[in-house]
């Protein structure tokens, strides 16, 4: 097969796409898309869908969705000394932030750093704390005029993070969450490439998730399917938190099960991965799943749904971390439910 | 000089663990100098001048970096660790990391959705945080990391903005590669030039080396905390960048030679160097150990502006090395004449 999934995701993570501005996001994936779509959309809210098989008339539409935006800072204020003053785009863990490398996105791409006040201007009380967004500046080591001339508020930033190798095949860099789940779908995409399967095939790359799932409420919308199957990250356990509520790293695909979901659906992610011999977890939600799942399934008159989780590390930090191999048991379970499509059961009867 | 910082700045030394840092600055400055090495790992170099010195004059800059150290090995593969030098639990969370010889690791913690409003607003301290390198557990773990295994922060050295450099490691490779750059040129007086050891934990390598040099006159070259960043006015700041060689009155370790404090402005303004002094008490380098060696030794440090001292993002501005450097080589014969 020739797909590079640790090049595909190093490239994908690596673009800006920070929620409402996924362009170069959106074009790098646009990119990858070509090899398995014709009819491919780039549309005005920063989504990209493809179609991939239109359904044979009474055929089910499936799509296949990942969200391509990633968390950042937006700039909103520029200082009377040139330090840009921001506010987050989506979570952002405040703790990690001082001295912090990043990337703004103005008119050039420009780096800074994060300013952290230096020890003895702060007492000791303030040490133990961390800073609210609002508290923070960026140093772009420029003066106010020369800043003004390439940033505007409005711009977005990244975090600027070099893709950093692991061991036993597991990578760090920002933006995994959720260039993983678009790496995932499009390696379902080349193991589906020249199949045979009894459904039709869509893909949508959502923007602003991290915003509430704005772009998957759109993006759904319009390509109307009938099951939807979601792919983001979820937590990937540490011995800081609670065990039940991780999956494990290097375990395979989580699939989840939640009130929100479609349990037939999840039933049969369940037996795909048993039939393929896919690694895989269970990762049970007691509500809605904070995924593009939630807003897509009850877009239009309702879409059944999925989700599968890619377990990973320090979610909305630079350093998500993830292993290859659960990227690519996503992938192909994805890959294997379509190539084993069973229809579901059909409640809406005419009485 | 930018260049050689910026090699200087990539390699790994914390406290205890210079010897890599040591033997590229040795295999730069051998050509230049009489080199040699003492117990501490203090790198001395005895340059020959056009004359034969008068007095004594040993300059200084600490090769060491702080960063953090192994101290334990957890069941499920994430390494423990203590900071080496003074390390701000908050510039260490969420950063990428160089475990001994050369293994990538991240320090992290649990998703911010998983954590209380209270957890979000504190900070982590650092014996709450791990080293993930990827191992699947201790014994996965054990094959590439021992207990004790240095670590330092894995962050690159750029340009940015109108003139800035960023890296890790500034404090003090910059006081490194501006004795470098001394030694390489012809000097009109005879100079002696240590690269001390492990200043980040206790000025220790100096100490040492001050006793053996016995100098007269000593200059320290180091980087100093400016806090000229937004929020911060007025003296607060202590110095900024772009100003030029800070020269400082008082810090916690040391009370500066007066007339040698005198001396390094007047000639400031006599070369047209850019030259400031710090606005505040705050900090304290090698100096605190070499003015007191012996039976006392007349002391100035000259310092670069550098803004996130201690991080992974060290940030100075170009020009200010340049002003550090010629003050420094002003400084050689208006010593040697008083």
């Amino acid at each position: 097969m020739n797909f590079d999934v640790k090049e595909t995701l190093k490239r994908l993570c690596l673009c800006c796409g920070v929620s409402g501005s996924e362009d170069e996001a959106c074009t790098a994936a646009a990119e990858l898309l070509k090899r398995y779509s014709n009819d491919i959309l780039l549309d005005d809210y920063g989504c990209v869908s493809a179609v991939i098989k239109k359904p044979a008339p009474g055929q089910p539409l499936v799509l296949l969705e990942a969200h391509i935006d990633e968390i950042g800072m937006i700039v909103t204020h520029i200082e009377e000394n040139g330090f840009l003053k921001v506010a987050n785009c989506g979570g952002i863990d405040r703790r990690l932030l001082l001295a912090q490398q990043v990337t703004v996105h103005g008119k050039e791409q420009l780096k800074g750093v994060i300013s952290a006040m230096p020890p003895h201007l702060e007492s000791d009380e303030e040490r133990k704390k961390t800073p609210e967004i609002e508290k923070i500046a960026v140093d772009i080591g420029m003066n106010k005029e020369s800043a003004q001339r390439l940033i505007a508020p409005g711009d977005k930033i990244t975090f600027d993070t070099a893709f950093r190798e692991l061991k036993n095949d597991r990578v760090s860099v920002k933006a995994i969450d959720d260039r993983g789940g678009v790496t995932a779908v499009l390696y379902a995409l080349e193991m589906l490439k020249e199949q045979e399967y009894p459904c039709g095939l869509s893909v949508l790359f959502s923007s602003q998730e991290e915003l509430g799932e704005r772009g998957a409420a759109i993006g759904g919308f319009r390509i109307q399917p009938d099951i939807s199957l979601s792919v983001d990250v979820s937590f990937g356990y540490t011995s800081d938190a609670v065990e039940y509520k991780c999956g494990k790293m290097g375990q395979g695909a989580m699939i989840g099960i939640a009130p929100s979901l479609n349990q037939e659906i999840a039933d049969r992610l369940i037996a795909v991965a048993k039939e393929a011999d896919i690694p895989y977890q269970l990762e049970i939600m007691e509500g809605e799943t904070s995924t593009d799942a939630d807003t897509i399934g009850v877009t239009g008159a309702g879409v059944k749904t999925g989700l599968v989780s890619i377990p990973i590390r320090y979610m909305h930090t630079p350093v998500e971390t993830v292993a290859i191999g659960d990227i690519e048991a996503v992938g192909r379970l994805l890959a294997e439910y379509v190539l084993r499509f069973e229809p579901i059961s059909e409640r809406n009867q005419k009485l | 000089m930018t260049e050689n910082l910026k090699k200087l700045c990539g390699l790994c030394g914390i406290s205890g663990r210079e010897q890599t840092v040591a033997d590229e600055i040795e295999r730069q400055i051998s050509p230049y100098c009489s080199c040699r090495r003492d117990n501490l790992g203090n790198l001395i170099a005895q340059k020959q001048g056009k004359k034969r010195a008068g007095h004594t004059l040993m300059i200084s800059a600490h090769i060491d970096e702080v960063g953090m150290i192994v101290t334990d090995i957890t069941s499920d593969g994430m390494l423990r660790f203590a900071p080496v030098g003074g390390i701000d639990s908050r510039v260490i969370i969420g950063r990428s990391v160089l475990v001994g010889d050369g293994i990538s690791g991240v320090i992290g913690t649990k998703a911010m959705h998983m954590q209380t409003a209270e957890e979000r607003g504190t900070a982590v301290k650092s014996d709450q945080l791990f080293i993930d390198i990827g191992a699947k557990d201790r014994e996965d773990a054990q094959r590439f990391v021992s207990r004790g295994e240095s670590v330092c922060f894995d962050s690159d050295f750029l340009e940015f903005g109108n003139g800035f450099l960023k890296g890790k490691a500034i404090d003090d490779r910059f006081g490194c590669a501006l004795l470098i750059e001394l030694i390489r040129s012809e000097l009109e007086y005879d100079t002696t030039f240590v690269f001390s050891t492990q200043e980040e934990i206790g000025l220790r390598g100096a100490k040492a080396a001050a006793y053996s040099v016995n100098p007269d006159f000593a200059i320290v070259c180091e980087a100093t905390t400016a806090a000229d960043i937004s929020g911060v006015d007025g003296e607060k700041q202590v110095c900024a960048l772009g100003k030029g060689a800070v020269v400082g009155f008082m810090d916690h370790r040391t009370m500066y030679d007066r007339e040698l404090y005198r001396l390094a402005f007047q000639t400031a303004e006599e070369c047209g160097i850019p030259c400031q002094t710090k606005t505040m008490v705050a900090g304290g380098n090698d100096a605190g150990v070499i003015h007191t060696s012996r039976g006392g030794v007349r002391t100035i440090a000259v310092s670069i502006p550098c803004r996130y001292l201690h991080s992974p993002s060290c940030v100075i501005q170009k020009e200010d090395m340049n002003s550090c450097l010629e003050l420094v080589r002003a400084l050689i014969p208006r010593i040697q004449t008083l």
